[in-house]
């Protein structure tokens, strides 16, 4: 292996690691929490509820939740990791190594997908065996969640490194990320909406992720399948192009 | 003829804050040089070596470091340098095996050296025995070694040493200063910043005063004493910073 590849493994063990160590926190509990949606909003409260399009509520809302399972964890990993080495200057030993920006970037990037890769994936599982989810186009599905996955990792990244105290980083979680997430359409149809409420739906962008990941399992999306593919996949690049121009700049990371 | 270990030319440094730390700084340091940056607190000291690390980015002038540009062809240029800085600044998450195991990782070194070299060094500098331990749960005096030894990992020509006596006890900067010693002797260059001056005097081949961002005089430790007109490099330090009432020789003369 190339001492290019080793630097490059090294930085994404580095980030598998943490999150590994401290899986109680960062796998189990978000686990629970999935858990605890399903239970109360599908078993509890979803047995009052008719069926949405013609799918159990309960089953209706799995998509939306193994979405934000992927979202939230991709997003909440990478800010802590970056700002957790920021405060303790710990990543003095990454930057000051041979790794180039385009390596630390994905590194750190790769560290919180691939922690929301495994949240979903464990959610799916569960998911599966309690409530049965189907998956009805596994070709949209999986760049669907891939796309979504990778775009709130961006998201944490330069959260991350824009961040200089814990504070702001919860902040742009409680106050930016949730909202957007649970206003995008989770635990429900956003055509079922009043308006104006309808139509200011559709400039969330987590709508058009929600509808996506949907239609992957369920085959029902209230939004355009090729329209919302075309707009996260550019999102996503747009993002990380940003991203790489504040890390080959160093913006926050070098003095 | 072979590049220097450590080439800086006119090097300034302004930071976003509107702060100048360096202006116009050149600095010459020959490969198997122990080198020692002397100067008061806010001097640059710290902005110099973070420039020639990459943890800064310099606002104009070169560095070259064994004849690569630091900034343009950064990757060989890093690789040469080994860095233990001032403060602590340890991975919690990892325990001590581990930190040494990602350093070499991020130098590119394979798994079978890293093992090998991380065996070695928690040997030579008495860690064998918390290999597992995580870095938050040693004492100041382990983190000083474990840092000095992440820094050695991969076997750096150029070693950068800032401050690294500040704070441990005698025993330890004993040990440390024959380790480095040893190092140097074997051809490894050493640039080392510290406030300790006998610690200069009697462990660099050449010294550097930085003060107020600009090297303000160089040489051996006589003369630099001769070129302040003292008798010792720390009056010629004393000289440097304006506060030469505090010489033993002036206050001897106050007492008597």
């Amino acid at each position: 292996m190339s001492a290019s590849r080793i630097r490059f493994f090294s930085l994404l063990r580095r980030e598998v690691n943490r999150f590994l160590k401290i899986k109680r926190q960062t796998v189990g509990a978000p686990l629970l929490e999935t858990f605890l949606y399903i239970s109360v909003f599908g078993a509890a409260l979803g047995s009052r509820i008719d069926k949405l399009h013609g799918i159990d509520y309960v089953v209706f809302i799995v998509p939306g939740l193994i979405m934000m399972a992927w979202a939230t964890n991709a997003f909440s990993n990478n800010s802590s990791s970056i700002l957790q080495q920021k405060f303790l200057r710990a990543i003095d030993d990454q930057l000051s190594s041979p790794a180039s920006p385009i390596q630390l970037l994905l590194a750190f990037s790769l560290g919180g997908f691939l922690r929301g890769m495994t949240v979903a994936t464990l959610t799916f599982i569960a998911a599966s065996i309690l409530i049965g989810v189907p998956v009805e186009h596994v070709l949209v599905l999986i760049p669907a969640l891939f796309l979504v996955g990778f775009f709130f990792a961006q998201m944490g990244v330069l959260i991350g490194v824009r961040a200089e105290q814990f504070d702001d980083v919860s902040f742009a979680q409680t106050f930016v990320l949730q909202p957007l997430i649970f206003l995008g359409g989770v635990f429900y149809s956003a055509s079922l909406l009043p308006e104006p409420f309808q139509t200011i739906t559709h400039f969330n962008p987590v709508y058009y992720m929600i509808g996506l990941v949907r239609y992957g399992f369920l085959g029902y999306s209230d939004t355009n399948i090729a329209l919302s593919l075309l707009f996260l996949t550019a999102a996503t690049a747009a993002l990380f192009a940003f991203n790489l121009r504040l890390f080959n700049r160093g913006w926050k990371l070098r003095a | 003829m072979d590049a220097a270990a450590l080439q800086i030319e006119d090097l300034s440094k302004v930071y976003p804050t509107g702060t100048e730390a360096l202006r116009g700084v050149s600095l010459e340091i020959p490969q198997g040089d122990f080198f020692g940056l002397l100067g008061p607190n806010g001097a640059g000291k710290s902005t110099l070596i973070h420039c020639t690390t990459g943890l800064a980015m310099p606002s104009g002038g070169t560095i070259r470091i064994f004849g690569h540009d630091a900034v343009e062809h950064y990757e060989p240029a890093r690789a040469a340098v080994g860095l233990a800085p001032q403060d602590p600044n340890l991975d919690q998450f990892l325990t001590v095996a581990e930190t040494l195991d990602y350093h070499g990782g991020y130098f590119g070194m394979p798994r079978h050296e890293r093992r090998e070299r991380t065996t070695e060094l928690l040997e030579t500098f008495s860690l064998t025995g918390k290999r597992d331990d995580r870095t938050r749960t040693l004492s100041g005096g382990m983190k000083r070694r474990l840092l000095l030894a992440r820094a050695l990992m991969h076997r750096p020509r150029l070693l950068i040493l800032d401050e690294p006596t500040a704070g441990v006890d005698v025993e330890l900067r004993l040990e440390l200063w024959h380790y480095v010693q040893r190092i140097n002797a074997e051809g490894t260059t050493i640039l080392l910043t510290t406030h300790y001056l006998e610690e200069a005097e009697q462990l660099c081949d050449r010294v550097a005063f930085i003060n107020d961002g600009q090297i303000v005089a160089q040489g051996t430790s006589p003369e630099l004493a001769a070129q302040y007109g003292v008798s010792s490099l720390e009056d010629a330090y004393l000289e440097l910073v304006g506060r030469k009432e505090l010489s033993r020789a002036h206050i001897q003369a106050d007492v008597a």
